[in-house]
């Protein structure tokens, strides 16, 4: 392959691409389905409480809600301010702590509390937030628990959110639309517009044109990639193992998507693969929603071993010492595919002649 | 060059799709500055051969040599050389004329080249910052041919580059084609239009069912193979009446001398086969087929 015919091949599909709805397709889905989790799910999937507390004096509970693990605290001045965060589900709940509660409560005159409620905050964070609140007043009183509570973790002890374990989900999406599909769809429609075969008798070859277009693939793969990640908070500790790992990832969908465009005839044989063969890429992101499923089935697919990786260091904050397995395996996977591209791609020069 | 000093030499070359034998021991050569028509009809093996020439297809057997280079093995060096103008229309239609020609000028290593010339040449210079999705059929035709001439081609292979056009758009292509002679390229002409094989091209070659039936000048295959005659029309008392004379029979010029006497004439004209005529007369097949 010539790196300076297929930079050239990738040079125009880049600069063309926004003329393209599926290029264009290929970058705001991640963001929309980014946007639409956190948007339309964003409660459900908030990982703490959240209680808004004005004190109107200098209360000690600030300080013992703010120390507690699980409940995200917010302070206001203004009882108003906090009314309409609440009414408008920025906050679960609130409390308006007046002048002399503290004393009040220890001398045992059993002062108001205001304590408002979300109406559309969910049932088990209004909970949570009662029960913690009279807990801090309880400590405040000094009076004892009645019970000592033991904690006992049953099931996975490093249980992780669900918006998290959505991470996968939105990924494959981004980077296998953006690596396999987009690539894969460019390829198709230069067979049906007879454009390779004007490429072809140029001095450029079957492998500098599929060179151009895996290039495609996996600068638009790595891109939405990233943007997925920092639009999830979850690019981890460790960005360069990050990008790393996304290039992994989007090398695989590449070559994924040059089989495909290489093998599909026209566009809607194209569209009939990806619905029905993507299935196999796309299944392992149901493991990470579903933890409780048994896990080696995910590692079937080939999407798993840099999946895992992602999620791994995305959301665990796990280092390149921990994944490398993961991502060794990934590499033998794209090895495996390699030669498969390359006795592809010498079809389908002839191939191409034949049906023009 | 060859060491002919042709541009083109096919030796024995075939292709066989399958089971049909499309190109079959085909052999001829081109020179340089010629224009070389491919008559035949559909099927006939003429764009099989062509894509061989161009490297988009590898023979079964035979050999060609373009430039004094061999195929395969310095395909990519023949390709920087060649033009190719396509019957389909593979452009890029979601992108401009301009950009058109530049990605493809890339590709043949070249940069910052001004085009304007060459669209000039083919009228479409006013249109060329226009996506060509929203060209005619002609002005695409016109397009293909210039973009077949970016690289300044030795040789360049034109696939019926008027088929379809309107008549201002096909002489115009047909201009083209000339200059492009004048100028030192060989060109490949596959037509199935024996009017446009006639008029442009130095030799004609016959292709049918994969084999060159004849290969020679338009003029020497009229004169070999068709048939010279006058046909005189004079009035008859109240009709019309019609002789052909043949130019070739023994007494011909006393036939003229005797028809052309008498009272009444009417017309003269002097009647020469047409290379469909002579197609037909050599495969038993029409060129339209």
């Amino acid at each position: 392959m010539n790196a300076s015919k297929a930079w050239r091949i990738m040079r125009k599909e880049l600069r063309m691409g926004p003329r393209s709805p599926l290029f264009l397709y290929a970058i705001i889905l991640p963001v929309v389905m980014t946007f639409v989790i956190v948007g339309v799910f964003g409660s459900l999937f908030a990982p703490s409480p959240r209680l808004g507390i004005v004190d109107e004096g200098n209360s000690s509970i600030i300080a013992a809600a703010q120390d507690l693990e699980g409940i995200e605290v917010t302070t206001m001045s203004s009882e108003n301010t906090l009314k309409t965060m609440v009414e408008a589900n920025d906050l679960d709940a609130g409390l308006v702590l007046t002048q002399g509660f503290d004393a009040a409560v220890r001398n045992g005159s059993q002062p108001a509390l205001q304590f408002y409620v979300g109406g559309e905050s969910l049932a088990s964070n209004r909970i949570i937030l009662q029960v913690t609140t009279l807990d801090l007043v309880r400590e405040v009183a000094g009076d004892p628990a009645p019970v000592e509570v033991d904690v006992v973790t049953i099931g996975d002890a490093e249980a992780v959110p669900i918006a998290s374990r959505m991470v996968p989900l939105l990924m494959i999406y981004a980077v296998a639309i953006s690596a396999a599909f987009v690539p894969a769809a460019s390829i198709v429609q230069e067979k049906e517009k007879g454009t390779i075969n004007a490429v072809l008798v140029t001095p450029t070859t079957v492998n500098d044109f599929l060179g151009g277009k895996a290039g495609l693939g996996i600068v638009l793969g790595m891109a939405t990639g990233i943007i997925t990640l920092i639009l999830n908070n979850a690019f981890g500790a460790h960005p360069f193992t990050m990008l790393l790992i996304l290039l992994i990832a989007a090398v695989m969908m590449a070559e994924i998507g040059l089989i495909l465009g290489i093998f599909a005839k026209d566009s809607n044989m194209l569209f009939a693969l990806m619905k029905s063969g993507g299935i196999l890429l796309f299944y392992p992101v149901v493991f990470y929603i579903w933890p409780s499923l048994p896990q080696w089935i995910a590692k079937i697919a080939p999407t798993y071993w840099f999946l895992q990786p992602i999620f791994e260091v995305g959301v665990k904050d796990a280092s390149l010492g921990d994944v490398w397995i993961q991502l060794v395996i990934a590499l033998v996977w794209i090895a495996v595919l390699l030669p498969a591209v390359h006795a592809m791609a010498k079809r389908l020069e002839q191939k191409v002649a034949i049906e023009a | 060059m060859t060491t002919n000093g042709n541009a083109i030499e096919v030796r024995d070359l075939s292709f066989a799709y399958g089971d049909i034998q499309a190109v079959d021991g085909v052999s001829f050569s081109v020179a340089p500055g010629e224009i070389l028509g491919f008559l035949g009809p559909n099927g006939a093996g003429k764009s099989t051969t062509i894509k061989m020439l161009t490297g988009q297809l590898l023979p079964d057997a035979g050999s060609i040599s373009v430039l004094g280079m061999t195929m395969p093995e310095q395909t990519l060096d023949i390709q920087a050389r060649i033009g190719v103008c396509f019957e389909e229309k593979n452009l890029y239609e979601n992108m401009s004329a301009r950009e058109n020609l530049d990605f493809f000028a890339r590709l043949y290593g070249i940069k910052g080249m001004d085009f304007d010339p060459y669209l000039r040449r083919v009228g479409l210079v006013d249109r060329a910052d226009d996506r060509v999705g929203t060209y005619s059929k002609g002005m695409r035709q016109r397009l293909m041919m210039t973009r077949a001439m970016i690289n300044g081609p030795d040789i360049l292979f034109l696939d019926e580059p008027t088929d379809g056009l309107d008549p201002v758009s096909s002489q115009s292509v047909r201009a083209v084609i000339k200059a492009e002679a004048d100028r030192g390229a060989s060109v490949i002409l596959t037509t199935h239009d024996m009017h446009e094989a006639d008029q442009l091209s130095d030799r004609v070659a016959f292709i049918n069912e994969g084999k060159i039936e004849a290969l020679d000048t338009a003029e020497n295959l009229k004169l070999e193979h068709g048939q010279r005659s006058v046909r005189i029309r004079s009035r008859d008392g109240g009709g019309v009446e019609e002789r052909v004379i043949g130019l070739d029979e023994a007494n011909a010029g006393d036939q003229i001398r005797d028809a052309v006497a008498v009272e009444g004439l009417m017309t003269i004209h002097t009647e020469e086969a047409t290379l469909e005529d002579i197609f037909i007369k050599l495969t038993g097949r029409e060129l339209s087929a």
